[in-house]
């Protein structure tokens, strides 16, 4: 019924509601076809991103292996340390970010700006990414933090192992740090199947770099249920779909052993002061090393744990190179030390014997050039003993004049480990250099001059030596003529300590000297230190006998008028470099030691000490049955026990005033400091 | 009024069913109202699991269930009538409906950045749910008394789309787009079936093909241009825009054949799906039940619409035939952009599915809508 007329319209609708039907059937075919996609022929697929989704894959970082000294004092540990982290992802522009932000800032008591500047320049990396606020927080914090936590979302403390070298700067150089391995170093270790992820920690420097393998744990993982905000479901099992194998738990790092003494160590740092310098400790009769440290130094730890641009620029500016291992990194011509290579060399090639002496008179002709000899008015009648005593140039260059040629001198420092790399497992090892003939003119395309080689007998001219290898060779010297290969690791063991591997002597090599040409260089050597006319006298241990060598090394040519200028009026830098190496006891020798002090002037008295203090602290430490105070007091009745302070002035021991010998022309440029991001380039060296 | 005639007839007959209580029991259409009961049991179920983990939101199923208290006594008070008081006082409900829409920019309440409610004592009304009704009421009552057959001009849709483009103004204004959108497509289904002249249709799609590049750039805020340009690509930025689109797909589509288990999703129990007591919770529904599930609520749904459409298609006179086709509409295309979204098939618009979404103001409005639909169909026969 209704209205009139509007039975038409409404036969009318009825016949367009065809279409309504149509269009509803469409969108109901539609939407189940969609179902059918998503449910049925997807839904795999679909469960698994759901499964990953709720399933958070964490890291747990293994703790890297320990290292220990001979005697199982702690050297690098780990220990705990509690970092701050963002999840970007939940922090989106709003009112909310800006709490949050606000609040942390107050807790870690940082600026704000500096917050989102630490943001900012993670944006390039995927939100759900944690970043690192800030490292390092104190209990306090945390607790503040975890307590705040449930209102700050995408707020996180990461609780995270950290590598401490438990004597901050001592040995920093041999023990190393370690750093997150970066984008450009991944690919490399990857190759070799060791699977890093980015922001893992490998080790950058030193041992920790060397033995990153045996170091290295390996990553357990635990699988947590999370929400969409990171937080980790705890619930009370409901819900909860993961059994207990959710956890694959991870596998620390083998433990070092080192051939280190740590006592030695100490010793040496505290002789050492804050002169510049190196020193190495090897034990003459298998090549361990006893110690080792190059000065001034940095502390590790501050590396392992990010260090600051302002502290790393602070040590890269150091003008003394903080950042460069002088024991292997740096070599120096080594002076005087040099002369018992040229006594053994006359000694062996048979140019000269026990009876043979030479007259000094201050100085030779050789064509028209004079060599001069350090004490300008003669040493008199010498024999080789008391050549070695007084450190007499003139009698060294005769001897060497009596060799074939430079490369018998050559022949006799290359058969005592100089002029090639010790092959110890560091890296960045220089070989140093010994010249000869063939070198030379290989080099320089000219041929030897005879002269030269009287420079070379007094390790002058192109000689460059490491302290390793100046300790190694004194070592050789002491047990009869064995080169071993300095290591450093004793033994590995499993994080439980477990004994795995154990590491023994390696010859290099072996060229037994004539006892009597031992005998002669090491009654040289002991007068240097026991005898009043040595040159470092007044550095002799009382009861033990200890035998080395000064040397005294001009380093900048030096202009006519301060050529008898005393050495401590020069500018810091242009003073000489002194050496000293020397071994104890005399007869069977249980540590050789060489000390290179940067300009220090003397030899004498700028290395002699510190090697006389790690000498005396480990006989006394290794046999205090003979060489205690106490014992020694017994042994010698009514000898003072310190030595008298000797007034004699031995300023100008040593020194060759000598310019031309010195080259104006650096024979192999010096190594560059080790850039935290440059180690790379030498990660290839690492060990398999 | 012209029609004021019909109350005769109608007084008529409500006195004849005193007698004939029985058979006029039989006679009502329990249909809509059972489908109803249905989909409600179903959404206050599911809200239970989809509320069970957040803290802020437990509990919200016991209001969903007092607006259902609510929505039953309203639609009784709905049945009592017959159906033109609604043609009578159409105009009045619409004004009325607008001042509040005015009053919720006035005095509205905030939340999630829009102004979209009013307090009413201790509750939220949100006017612009009631609005989609009130002016598909309005629309019935406007071209009830026209006899055009061959088609509207623009001059004729004018007026109309002034009363369309009033409400949805304030609307957008909001802003809910989702609403608006609502409205303008029920206005636009409701006038192609009245159909619409083609020149007329030309230029109107001309018009719109060249003023939507500006809608784009000037009449959208930022995040909703993020949400288009994350429908067209979805991957483009999965943790940010994208997120929502690709949580939602992943949970539906997780739920496979027969689902996680109720409470067992784990898209919307860990949070990952976002606004999952509202706009989302098709996906929550999806995940836990499945396929199977899912389907039974899509049959469900198409039920209610088929049955909604042969109330219209019996209906004896223009007002109730365009009340109900409207009404129909209206959850047409509410079922089919939530879903649609929830899907991934359509960008992510905030339209709530009728009787599963949390939310008072639009359980109050499907059930007024779906009483309303069964005073018409019980009156079909009366004549």
């Amino acid at each position: 019924m209704a209205f009139l007329g509007q039975e038409e319209q409404i036969r009318e609708f009825q016949d367009r509601f065809r279409y309504v039907y149509a269009i509803v059937f469409i969108a109901g075919a539609l939407l189940t076809s969609r179902l059918v996609y998503l449910q049925v022929l997807t839904g795999d697929k679909m469960r698994q991103y759901s499964e990953e989704n709720r399933i958070k894959r964490v890291k747990i970082t293994a703790p890297r292996g320990m290292i220990f000294d001979r005697d199982r004092t702690l050297l690098i540990d780990n220990r705990p340390a509690y970092d701050l982290e963002i999840i970007p992802q939940y922090l989106k522009e709003s009112k909310q970010t800006v709490q949050v932000i606000g609040v942390l800032a107050k807790i870690l008591r940082m600026p704000e700006s500096k917050i989102y500047e630490i943001l900012q320049k993670a944006k390039s990396q995927p939100s759900f990414m944690p970043v690192k606020i800030k490292t390092d927080l104190t209990r306090d914090e945390v607790a503040t933090v975890e307590s705040w936590k449930i209102s700050m979302p995408g707020i996180d403390v990461r609780e995270e192992i950290k590598r401490t070298n438990i004597y901050g700067d001592v040995a920093a150089h041999l023990l190393g740090y370690i750093g997150e391995v970066n984008a450009t170093e991944l690919p490399s270790f990857n190759k070799k199947g060791l699977k890093y992820k980015l922001g893992d920690n490998i080790g950058k420097f030193g041992l920790e770099q060397r033995l990153e393998n045996i170091l290295r744990g390996i990553d357990g993982e635990e699988l947590k249920e999370v929400d969409a905000l990171g937080r980790v479901k705890l619930g009370q099992g409901k819900g909860r779909v993961l059994d207990a194998n959710s956890i694959k738990a991870a596998k620390p790092g083998k433990n070092l052993v080192l051939t280190i003494d740590q006592d030695l160590q100490l010793a040496a740092a505290t002789a050492f002061g804050d002169k510049s310098g190196s020193v190495v400790a090897v034990d003459p009769n298998s090549g361990e090393i006893l110690a080792m440290l190059s000065r001034p130094s940095f502390d590790p730890t501050e590396f392992s744990r990010g260090i600051s641009s302002a502290q790393w620029n602070k040590l890269i500016n150091n003008e003394n190179h903080p950042l460069r291992d002088k024991t292997i990194q740096d070599h120096y011509s080594p002076g005087s030390v040099f002369k018992t290579v040229t006594a053994i060399a006359g000694l062996e090639e048979g140019v000269i014997d026990e009876k043979s002496t030479i007259r000094c008179t201050g100085s030779i002709r050789v064509g028209n050039r004079v060599y001069h000899c350090w004490q300008k008015h003669g040493h008199g009648e010498l024999n080789v003993i008391s050549a070695l005593t007084q450190s007499c140039d003139v009698f060294f260059y005769r001897v060497s004049q009596k060799l074939k040629s430079v490369d018998d001198l050559a022949k006799w420092a290359f058969h005592l480990g100089l002029g090639a790399k010790t092959g110890i497992n560091m890296s960045r090892e220089v070989s140093g250099l010994i010249p000869t003939e063939e070198w030379k003119k290989k080099r320089f395309n000219q041929p030897w001059n005879p002269g030269e080689t009287l420079s070379v007998a007094i390790g002058q001219s192109f000689v460059l030596t490491t302290a390793l290898q100046l300790a190694n060779m004194y070592a050789a010297i002491g047990n009869g003529g064995t080169v071993y290969r300095p290591f450093l690791v004793k033994a590995i063991e499993s994080f439980d300590g477990n004994l795995l591997e154990q590491f023994k002597p390696e010859i290099l090599g072996r060229h037994d000297l004539k006892p009597l040409t031992v005998e002669l260089v090491k009654q040289g050597l002991w007068g240097v230190i026991n005898s009043p006319r040595g040159t470092a006298y007044h550095q002799r241990i009382p009861g033990a006998d200890f035998a080395g060598k000064t040397g005294t090394v001009q380093i900048m040519r030096l202009s006519a008028d301060k050529i008898y200028q005393k050495c401590e009026t020069f500018k810091f830098r242009e003073r000489h470099n002194g050496v000293f190496v020397g071994f104890a006891p005399l007869k069977d020798p249980q540590i050789a030691v060489a000390v290179i002090g940067e300009h220090v002037c003397h030899g004498s008295t700028g290395a002699a000490p510190i090697a006389r203090a790690i000498i005396k602290t480990y006989l006394e430490k290794k046999f205090p049955d003979l060489y205690s105070e106490k014992a020694v007091a017994a042994r010698l009745k009514g000898v003072p026990l310190n030595p008298p302070p000797v007034a004699v002035e031995r300023d100008e021991e040593d020194i060759i005033i000598d310019n031309d010998s010195i080259p104006s022309v650096p024979i192999a440029p010096p190594p560059l400091p080790p850039l935290p991001e440059g180690i790379e380039k030498d990660s290839s060296e690492l060990d398999d | 009024m012209k029609h004021s005639s019909m109350e005769t007839p109608e007084l008529g007959s409500s006195n004849l069913r005193l007698g004939m209580y029985d058979e006029e029991f039989k006679r009502f259409n329990w249909t809509l109202l059972v489908i109803e009961l249905l989909l409600v049991g179903i959404g206050i179920f599911n809200l239970m699991s989809a509320t069970a983990v957040q803290d802020k939101s437990l509990g919200l199923y016991k209001n969903q269930l007092l607006w259902f208290g609510i929505g039953l006594g309203l639609t009784a008070l709905v049945l009592l009538p017959h159906y033109s008081i609604l043609s009578r006082t159409a105009y009045f409900l619409y004004f009325a409906n607008l001042v509040l829409l005015v009053a919720v920019l006035l005095v509205g309440k905030s939340s999630l950045g829009a102004k979209r409610w009013i307090g009413f004592g201790g509750f939220r009304l949100q006017p612009s749910e009631f609005m989609k009704l009130s002016v598909v009421i309005c629309l019935a009552k406007y071209f009830e008394s026209d006899r055009t057959l061959e088609g509207y001009g623009f001059k004729d849709l004018l007026l109309p789309g002034l009363l369309v483009a009033i409400p949805a103004g304030l609307i957008i204004v909001q802003p809910d787009l989702g609403t608006a959108l609502i409205i303008l497509a029920t206005f636009a289904t409701m006038m192609l079936f009245l159909k619409v002249r083609t020149k007329t249709l030309l230029v109107i799609g001309l018009c719109a093909a060249i003023a939507l590049p500006m809608v784009y750039k000037v009449g959208l805020k930022p995040y909703q241009r993020q949400r288009l340009i994350s429908f067209l690509n979805p991957n483009a930025d999965p943790k940010g825009s994208g997120y929502n689109s690709i949580q939602s797909m992943i949970a539906v589509g997780s739920g496979q054949l027969t689902g996680k288990g109720y409470k067992k999703g784990t898209q919307s129990q860990l949070n990952f799906l976002p606004e999952h007591h509202t706009d989302f919770i098709f996906s929550v529904f999806s995940e836990e039940w499945g396929f199977i599930g899912s389907l039974t609520l899509l049959f469900l749904y198409m039920g209610l619409l088929i049955n909604g459409l042969s109330v219209a298609y019996q209906s004896h006179d223009k007002f109730g035939l365009l009340l109900s086709l409207g009404i129909v509409t209206i959850f047409f295309w509410h079922i089919i952009v939530n879903m649609g979204m929830v899907m991934g098939l359509l960008p992510i618009v905030g339209v709530p599915l009728p009787f599963l979404s949390y939310g008072g103001s639009s359980l109050l409005t499907s059930i007024l809508c779906i009483a309303i639909l069964t005073n018409v169909a019980n009156k079909k026969f009366m004549f």
